[in-house]
């Protein structure tokens, strides 16, 4: 049973103490400005969340989903981003060689690199992994004065979300994000707004991600077979044939064959190669 | 030709000069100092060019390999042992390249030693390091006929290779279109952020067929380098082959590119007007269609100049290809930009001048260009005291020049490398930010508290102004009225509006307050001049007059004052720095006047004893019936602290 977050925006009042006791909890320090970061209220490597200000004082958190089929999980190729059975996406720091290909391949943009050091990490929100496994809530949820943010099973949630958007639908455009989009995701939403904009597209599809890639990975046995036997069956029928040729032309007197020389072709086309 | 020689090896030192310059600021302050990625845009050059294009170029090891000992095509044998020398110093340099690129490049051996089949780039990687050692197989024959190698042990090697010699062609093959297709593969998991127009579910076997064209020109192209530059034999039939090889391939290339498109409904993007549909037509045309047209004419198969001017159209295409997919084309969060620095250029040019290098070392020593079996090689460049001469006179030999013009780059660059790491500038808080703000006593100490109201609790709030005044995401809530009231209600909106400051429209906090958490003090510009000279005095305080005059480049107060500040002087500031800064009120009451009280009891002959007296610092202000201490004003209404005779802690 994943453990996942509902995020009821239209009760998010942006007072950020979220975001204060995410920095604590993390021991993140002060906001820096990174290079090609514009403003600190976006997710640095020093802010694993934050709160966006929409117009007409609409909140929205900001966070990594911790999806269930996780893009970021599938891309690494030294298993340091990892998809725990308890729900979060954790990353492995003495694993990570520093590749970036996750931060590619995130949906919705999450993960951040620590561009300023010598030695640097990717870091995220990891739903304080450490504190779940104390049997305690994250702590941006203990912060939250205003229970905007819940924390528990994600069928509980989802089953709360539905609730309150059927008791209240004049409150709640009815749609709960990160149900179903790219398989789901650790982190729902409720909002009065669209949040289509926390996404790298506007609708992200319900199937997730790593099959994409897995349709091509997939093929990778066949094309070595394939290929190899391809290549191996091409060579030995041209050789067989210069061979039978080269015999024929030796059994005819040795003398009609301008071109290479039979010592030569069995040479060069069988052995005497790199 | 060996002046030619002389000076492209003059050239590429100078760049591995440079190269070496900036590995070591990229080492030691990391990707952050020399590069311009970021966040939003995690892969830049380093991946488009050394890597995704560098494998492409390095491929025609594969087909040349292919064509010759799958195929038998015999002719073409000339050219085989420099592709596969090209390969080989091809996947070095992609290497080479990872080392800068990745964040720990120290842990690039862990994809070895932890598999993680559900990962292309995990299938990249094992790919390459294969790929690398079954090159380096396939080199090693051209290294052990050479006469250093005489000794039987190495004749032992060299046999055991040529005897497994078509198994290494063949594994090579595999690996060859594994990785150089996968390459492909690393974006499909990108679909939102790669644009339509590139992004496509069958992109890696458009990786591959373009890898194959791509292989077969970059071999023309180092045929045309090497008669150019070593005066090797050109074989204008085989080029032309080549070329009329490279064309069928081109063809299959952009039916698949096309009719992807076609089939999927996007190619109308393609002349939507926007930047990526001309950047799409362009491509296309320069990498694949125009060299496709030109090839397909005999004429211009049969020049030499018709193929190698389709050729190097082929070779740049396809590498602004690799660089569209994995940079251009590839979206970035709006208002993130991304244009590679120049170090991020000289470490790519660099690279690759190594590799060049290293190409014209193996071919001066072995005989890579086997023109035909039993031949002698082609004698190796002498060396020439013309060339040598004409740069460096007497005795300074041909290394010694390329150790002058190495050096010399590495110079030239540092001094525009940047000696501190990245400048992580610190961040506003989205500039000033209007929030409720509880009032809490003012107590006995004069002082007043204000504090972020928890949302559940009622109480009485008022609207102040939440600031990182020193920019150092420290904030402090300011309340506007409170300012106002003590500062002398509406005569004083000039003390922080009108100062007429140069480019400022309203006064800074740290006008007044230097640190919002230190003693606070109010300067007065225009007295300070006054003492200083005039004019003159400006550098007293403004070092140096190109600087641009700001709070970083002041003069420090306590570089002039430092020895009137009492040394207990100093309100706490509250850990951590988060919450409320000292007010001027507080910080003069608490600390100038408190201090002037103690010190005139305990030696009331060494302290004036009006120090610590209201009306030193007030007037008293009788309007509307209210007995109010103002603080004291000259006639251009400019607020005064001390007279100035004092020795006041607290200056002016």
């Amino acid at each position: 049973m994943p453990a996942a977050i509902l995020v009821d925006t239209t009760r998010c009042t942006g007072c950020e103490e979220c975001v204060l006791a995410c920095k604590e909890e993390n021991d993140l320090g002060p906001d820096r400005l990174r290079p090609g970061q514009e403003a600190v209220d976006g997710l640095s490597s020093t802010r694993f969340s934050t709160i966006l200000r929409k117009p007409d004082d609409h909140f929205v958190r900001q966070q990594c989903r911790h999806c269930l089929e996780p893009a970021c999980v599938s891309a690494c190729l030294v298993g340091a981003m990892q998809k725990t059975p308890e729900g979060p996406v954790i990353y492995d720091s003495e694993l990570c060689m520093g590749c970036r290909y996750c931060l590619m391949a995130c949906p919705y943009g999450i993960p951040r690199y620590q561009w300023d050091a010598a030695a640097p990490l990717v870091r995220k929100c990891t739903m304080c992994y450490p504190r779940i496994k104390e049997g305690k809530e994250p702590a941006c949820v203990e912060a939250c004065p205003e229970e905007a943010l819940l924390f528990g099973e994600r069928e509980d949630l989802l089953r709360e979300a539905h609730n309150r958007i059927a008791q209240n639908p004049d409150r709640y455009v009815p749609h709960v994000w990160g149900e179903k989009e790219v398989g789901g995701t650790s982190v729902l939403y409720l909002a009065d707004i669209s949040l289509g904009f926390l996404g790298w597209a506007q609708n992200l599809p319900e199937e997730d991600l790593p099959h994409l890639t897995w349709q091509a990975l997939h093929k990778v046995p066949g094309v070595v077979l394939g290929m190899g036997g391809l290549m191996g069956g091409i060579y030995w029928v041209i050789n067989r044939r210069m061979r039978l040729a080269a015999q024929a032309a030796d059994a005819a007197g040795g003398g009609g064959v301008p071109a290479p020389s039979p010592e030569d072709l069995k040479e060069e086309g069988g052995e005497d190669d790199r | 030709m060996t002046a030619r020689l002389t000076t492209l090896k003059t050239v590429l030192w100078t760049l591995v000069g440079v190269l070496v310059a900036v590995s070591v600021v990229r080492f030691v302050h990391g990707l952050g100092a020399v590069t311009n990625l970021s966040d939003g845009a995690p892969w830049g050059l380093w991946i488009g060019f050394d890597v995704m294009s560098g494998v492409a170029l390095a491929a025609g090891g594969f087909v040349l390999a292919a064509t010759v000992y799958i195929f038998g095509l015999e002719r073409y044998r000339p050219f085989v042992r420099a592709a596969i020398l090209t390969a080989l110093l091809g996947y070095a340099a992609v290497a080479v390249g990872l080392l800068y690129d990745l964040g720990l490049p120290w842990r690039i051996w862990h994809p070895m030693v932890n598999w993680q089949y559900h990962s292309v780039l995990f299938e990249v990687a094992a790919c390459v390091i294969l790929y690398l050692t079954v090159l380096i197989l396939e080199f090693l024959p051209v290294i052990l006929e050479h006469r250093l190698f005489r000794g039987r042990p190495f004749q032992i090697v060299l046999r055991a290779l040529k005897r497994v010699s078509i198994i290494l062609v063949i594994a090579g093959i595999v690996l060859s279109t594994l990785h150089q297709s996968s390459l492909g593969s690393l974006f499909l998991i990108t679909p939102f952020r790669l644009h339509p127009l590139w992004y496509s579910p069958i992109i890696y076997v458009q990786f591959f067929v373009s890898a194959v064209a791509l292989g077969l020109m970059t071999v023309v192209i180092e045929s045309v380098f090497s008669n150019y530059f070593l005066g090797h034999k050109l074989h204008l039939r085989e080029i032309s082959g080549l070329g009329l090889a490279a064309s069928v391939v081109l063809w299959v290339y952009l039916a698949l590119r096309l009719g992807d498109l076609a089939v999927r409904g996007v190619l109308g993007m393609a002349f939507d007007g926007s930047w990526q549909g001309a950047l799409f037509l362009f491509e296309v045309g320069f990498s694949a269609l125009i060299p496709a047209l030109l090839m397909l004419s005999k004429r211009i198969r049969g020049s030499l100049t018709g193929v190698a001017i389709a050729a190097s159209m082929v070779v740049l295409g396809m590498v602004m290809h690799r660089l569209d997919v994995s940079v251009a084309a590839f979206a970035r969060p709006e208002g993130i930009g991304y244009f590679p620095s120049w170090e991020e250029f000289a470490v790519s040019l660099g690279i690759v001048a190594g590799g060049i290098l290293i190409f014209l070392f193996f071919v001066e020593n072995l005989n890579v260009f086997d023109d035909v079996k039993g031949h002698p090689p082609e004698p190796k460049p002498g060396f020439d005291p013309e060339a040598v001469r004409s740069f460096l006179p007497g005795p300074l030999s041909l290394p010694r020049r390329y150790s002058v013009a190495a050096v010399t780059g590495g110079a030239v660059a540092l001094l525009f490398l940047p000696v501190k790491g990245v400048d992580s500038r610190p961040a506003p808080v989205q500039g000033p930010r209007s929030v409720e703000a509880v009032i809490q006593d003012r107590g006995e100490e004069m002082t007043r508290k204000l504090a972020l109201p928890v949302a559940t609790i009622p109480a009485q709030t008022t609207r102040v102004l939440m600031l990182d005044a020193n920019r150092n995401g420290e904030v402090v809530l300011f309340d506007h009225d409170d300012h106002a009231q003590r500062l002398g209600e509406e005569r004083s909106c000039e003390t922080c509006h009108h100062l007429n400051k140069p480019l400022d429209e309203n006064t800074s906090c740290y006008e007044c307050h230097r640190d919002m958490y230190a003693p606070v003090s109010v300067f007065d510009h225009d007295i300070h001049a006054e003492g200083l000279g005039g004019n003159d005095g400006c550098i007293e305080c403004h070092a140096g007059e190109t600087k641009v005059k700001s709070y970083e480049t002041i003069t420090e107060c306590s570089d002039c004052h430092g020895s009137e500040i009492s040394p207990r002087a100093f309100i706490e500031a509250p850990e951590p720095r988060w919450g409320e800064a000292s007010s001027y009120m507080d910080a003069m009451h608490s600390l100038c006047v408190k201090c002037h009280e103690r010190e005139a009891m305990q030696a009331p002959e060494e302290h004036p004893e009006d120090l610590n007296r209201c009306m030193t610092c007030h007037d008293v202000d009788w309007r509307e019936d209210v007995k109010q201490l103002m603080p004291r004003r000259e006639a251009n209404n400019r607020l005064v602290g001390v007279p100035a005779s004092s020795s006041a802690p607290s200056g002016r």
